[in-house]
């Protein structure tokens, strides 16, 4: 135990007998009926940028509450620079030098740069002009390296700026340990560059960082040591260059399959008629033309995959394809029955599930119970309702069955939705419309949010589906999903489609090409 | 030595909830006894005298069924809109209408009691619906914020009754001033001076709370209130239950403008509606939109209007009630915050 303490020292090029920033020492918390945290021990030592790895569920975020004082731990302790501490509130946290940036900003949105860096900060100035205040700002900036514009509005700024402001803020702080959830997951790969850039930079000064992911090349890229966790227990804690993603992997899923088995391609089992047709589908909305002349079948037992940078008209071809958007011309048959004006109603009646790819403004409603939230593809049938009444047991027992399959860990169904991780609540929703894709299952970017091993899950299910004669429409900007798991690859670009690729013909160049608007028969 | 410490929760447990609300009444009256103490009164001969003048004789329980009729049906009103994520400002306005259009049968149809009577309600309720039209349409295709068109709305029926009372309709006989003639038809009563009003009301939540958690159309609303994207994603029509629960909202407190020109007064006046559309916001509130908590707090600021009736005979102004009122709710909003906090004892080592 003293030689490998000592040597992580050395390797991280501290004086020998350096106290780690942060120790944990069999940290657990429970809720009822789960274990959220178990006898968790990590050493987070200056200098270091230590990656924080599990599946959704696995207890990172409840761990990292914990260290951050917004949940109470029920045994073990939280070491900070060699004293023991007991956080009963985030600000407590951060007089300690703990900072956290999460996933979904808290800045006000409508507040200049300079004013979010200073709000609720005991080291404003009482009255202090804004000159003044943007000064500080930029001085506050320089000296920590990460390039601000002090005078702008938030709301005017890119994530990846935003995100900058959020880190600065903390950092301001003088937070010694900065805690990052999940940071690139709204970055492009350039912003999600600069943010590893400013990060070293912050370690070198005798910081230390802890960045939760569950995309294991950044972890590989960035992380000196990787903790990975499981079911809320410490797998491992490794230093990240005697590691590989599919070390990692199994370490994080505890099964040795994954990435093997991600790369399985099944050939499509049945051929039949197809079961949906589009043809000549436009669909002008305010913003101008969004959808411009598609046509194609789709077949009973095929995943299609839909490629495409975000944005090129991919949400509205699910939501006319769905019945939630009519189109503006253009015919679509489902089982050769015109359902062009049908409605979502009828669509879903007719077995199209549709996972959406906003979730929180469409898919659920947030605020409302897990009950609620689970039966609202069935709300309207037996046994849930019987000649318009409505039946809460019926609706409680469906939400617990749909729980179970999804393998959700749900303490409260009265609970509100928005109290379940974005994982869970992905999972909630997918299994919910799993059940009543009968014939179509719309799934808009599925994997948003999940990890490696829920991923992987999900696609196995949607093979399930389609082998059980479902058509599956997967949209993705993963290229790499797209190209294991579908049959044919569409390529989408400023509402129109490029061209249908069978996945076995399909070239990932190519395909990139396609995505950069080049028509499929103009391809040499 | 063991520290206290505050730790807040995701959810506030409710029985947790419900103790801080009763604990910031209970904060509110003390204040306003702090208050009346300072000003040279005696809060607990006050209080003593309000209690006994409300709960000690048949009169004041009569007077206060009274009072908690209008209550409940416009805080039903405000709490049924609610769900549906709507704010109806315009209760006061719709009552005052609702009660316009039953006068208006009342005195021009002639006809025998158990005809006029549900005409009468009926009219009641189609006014309060229609009083509330504009601002629904106005907000299911404009998007136009109801919050402020229904509030509008409340200076214009609270004038046309005013004018009305003191105008066309004005007691002929000449025996009474700014008020219509006695009304040939009346709701009977049930006990002492208490009509049916009250009763209507409470068998009015009962149905609302089924209607909310045993129907389709309840779990349809509550979904569509609490994110219309979701309903729209799972097929329902969005606008059509938004226009039909404002519109119900608004026939709610018509027909309670109608069992008080029918009932309790027995004429259409200026000021029928007392503030009651206001309350009832209040009430709604309280009670967090839940038609059964309607009643209870419904029947909480019936004692507390009551008492200001008690207190006006007193020599004190209808003022202190508003202010106990004002209270109430700044301290149950405070509440609501606070129970969400779980206290914690920790050991103090180390620090």
């Amino acid at each position: 135990m003293a030689r490998q303490t000592a040597s992580i020292q050395q390797r991280l090029g501290l004086a020998p007998g350096t106290p780690p920033i942060l120790a944990l020492k069999g940290v657990s918390k429970y809720f009822p009926g789960v274990i959220a945290n178990e006898d968790v021990d990590i050493d987070v030592y200056p200098g270091e940028i230590h990656a924080l790895l599990g599946e959704n569920g696995a207890g990172k975020s409840t761990l990292m509450n914990i260290v951050t004082g917004i949940y109470k731990m029920d045994a073990g302790e939280v070491i900070i620079e060699g004293h023991a501490r007991d956080f009963s509130s985030p600000t407590d946290a951060i007089e300690a030098g703990i900072g956290m940036v999460h996933q979904h900003f808290k800045l006000v949105r409508a507040f200049t740069v300079a004013e979010n860096i200073h709000l609720g900060w005991p080291q404003t100035p009482k009255r202090i002009s804004k000159r003044h205040l943007e000064a500080r700002t930029h001085a506050l900036a320089q000296n920590l390296g990460l390039a601000v514009k002090p005078e702008a509005i938030v709301a005017n700024l890119s994530t990846g700026e935003q995100q900058r402001v959020e880190i600065l803020r903390v950092l301001a702080r003088d937070a010694k340990l900065l805690i990052l959830d999940e940071p690139t997951a709204v970055l492009t790969p350039k912003e999600a560059r600069e943010l590893f850039t400013a990060l070293r930079a912050f370690v070198a000064r005798g910081n230390a960082v802890i960045f939760i992911s569950h995309k294991l090349d950044e972890v590989m890229e960035v992380s000196n040591r990787v903790t990975v966790l499981r079911g809320g227990k410490k797998v491992a804690t490794e230093w990240t260059d005697t590691c590989t993603e599919n070390s990692l992997a199994q370490l994080m899923v505890g099964r040795e399959i994954v990435l093997t088995e991600t790369q399985k391609k099944t050939a499509p089992s049945i051929k039949t008629a197809p079961i949906l047709n589009l043809s000549d589908i436009s669909l002008t909305t305010d913003q101008g033309t969004v959808l411009n002349n598609i046509s194609f079948d789709l077949a009973a037992g095929e995943i299609l995959g839909i490629a495409g940078i975000a944005g090129n008209g991919q949400r509205e071809l699910t939501y006319v394809m769905s019945g939630l958007s009519t189109p503006s011309s253009g015919i679509l048959t489902l089982d050769g029955e015109d359902v062009t004006k049908a409605g979502a109603r009828t669509m879903a009646q007719m077995g199209i599930g549709h996972i959406p790819e906003d979730r929180l403004h469409s898919g659920m409603a947030p605020t409302l119970s897990i009950t609620d939230n689970a039966v609202l593809r069935e709300y309207a049938q037996p046994p849930l309702t019987r000649k318009g009444w409505f039946s809460p047991k019926g609706a409680a027992n469906l939400a617990r069955e749909i729980a179970k399959v999804a393998d959700v860990m749900v303490p409260d169904f009265n609970m509100p939705a928005r109290n379940l991780s974005g994982g869970n609540q992905q999972r909630l929703v997918a299994r919910r419309e799993m059940r009543i894709a009968e014939k179509i299952l719309i799934a808009a970017y599925p994997s948003r949010g999940l990890d490696v091993g829920a991923i992987n899950t999900m696609m196995r299910y949607f093979i399930e589906l389609r082998d059980q004669g479902v058509a599956v429409v997967l949209i993705s900007e993963e290229l790499e999903e797209l190209m294991n798991f579908s049959d044919r690859i569409a390529v989408m670009f400023h509402g129109e489609i490029m061209g249908i690729i069978p996945t076995k013909d399909a070239d990932v160049e190519q395909i990139g090409l396609m995505m950069g608007g080049t028509r499929q028969e103009d391809l040499t | 030595m063991n520290l206290i410490r505050l730790q807040r929760m995701p959810i506030a447990t409710p029985r947790v909830a419900f103790a801080f609300r009763v604990a910031s009444v209970l904060l509110a009256l003390f204040t306003t006894a702090i208050a009346l103490s300072i000003s040279g009164r005696s809060p607990v001969a006050l209080g003593a005298k309000v209690i006994s003048s409300t709960f000690g004789s048949s009169f004041g329980l009569e007077d206060l069924a009274l009072l908690f009729s209008p209550l409940v049906y416009c805080g039903l009103s405000v709490a049924v809109a609610l769900r549906i994520g709507a704010w109806n400002i315009g209760a006061e306005g719709q009552f005052n209408f609702g009660a316009f259009c039953a006068t208006g049968v009342a005195l021009f149809v002639q006809g025998p009691t158990w005809v006029i009577l549900p005409l009468m309600a009926l009219a009641g309720m189609i006014g309060g619906a229609l009083w509330i039209l504009i601002p629904t349409l106005a907000r299911a295709y404009a998007d136009v914020s109801e919050l402020i068109t229904t509030l509008l709305m409340n200076f214009v029926a609270i004038l046309l009754v005013y004018w009305v009372a003191t105008g066309p309709w004005l007691d002929p006989s000449g025996m009474a001033l700014a008020t219509t003639s006695r009304l040939p038809v009346s709701v009977p009563t049930l006990w002492g001076i208490v009509h049916w009003g009250p009763l209507v009301a409470i068998f009015l939540a009962i149905a609302l709370a089924l209607f909310v958690t045993y129907t389709r159309w309840g779990y349809e609303v509550r979904i569509a209130g609490a994110n219309p994207g979701a309903a729209r994603y799972a097929g329902m029509p969005v606008k059509t239950q938004l226009i039909g629960i404002m519109l119900l909202s608004g026939a709610i407190a018509g027909l309670g403008g109608m069992m008080e020109v029918a009932g309790t007064v027995g004429r259409l006046q200026g000021g029928i509606s007392n503030n009651y559309g206001y309350i009832g916001i209040m009430v709604a509130v309280l009670a967090r939109a839940a038609p059964i908590g309607v009643l209870a707090t419904a029947f909480f600021m019936a004692v507390l209007l009551n008492g200001g009736i008690v207190l006006q005979s007193q020599g004190l102004t209808t003022h202190t009630v508003l202010a106990v009122t004002g209270l109430i709710l700044l301290y149950a909003a405070i509440g609501d915050e606070m129970a969400h906090y779980k206290i914690l004892h920790t050991k103090a080592k180390d620090i």
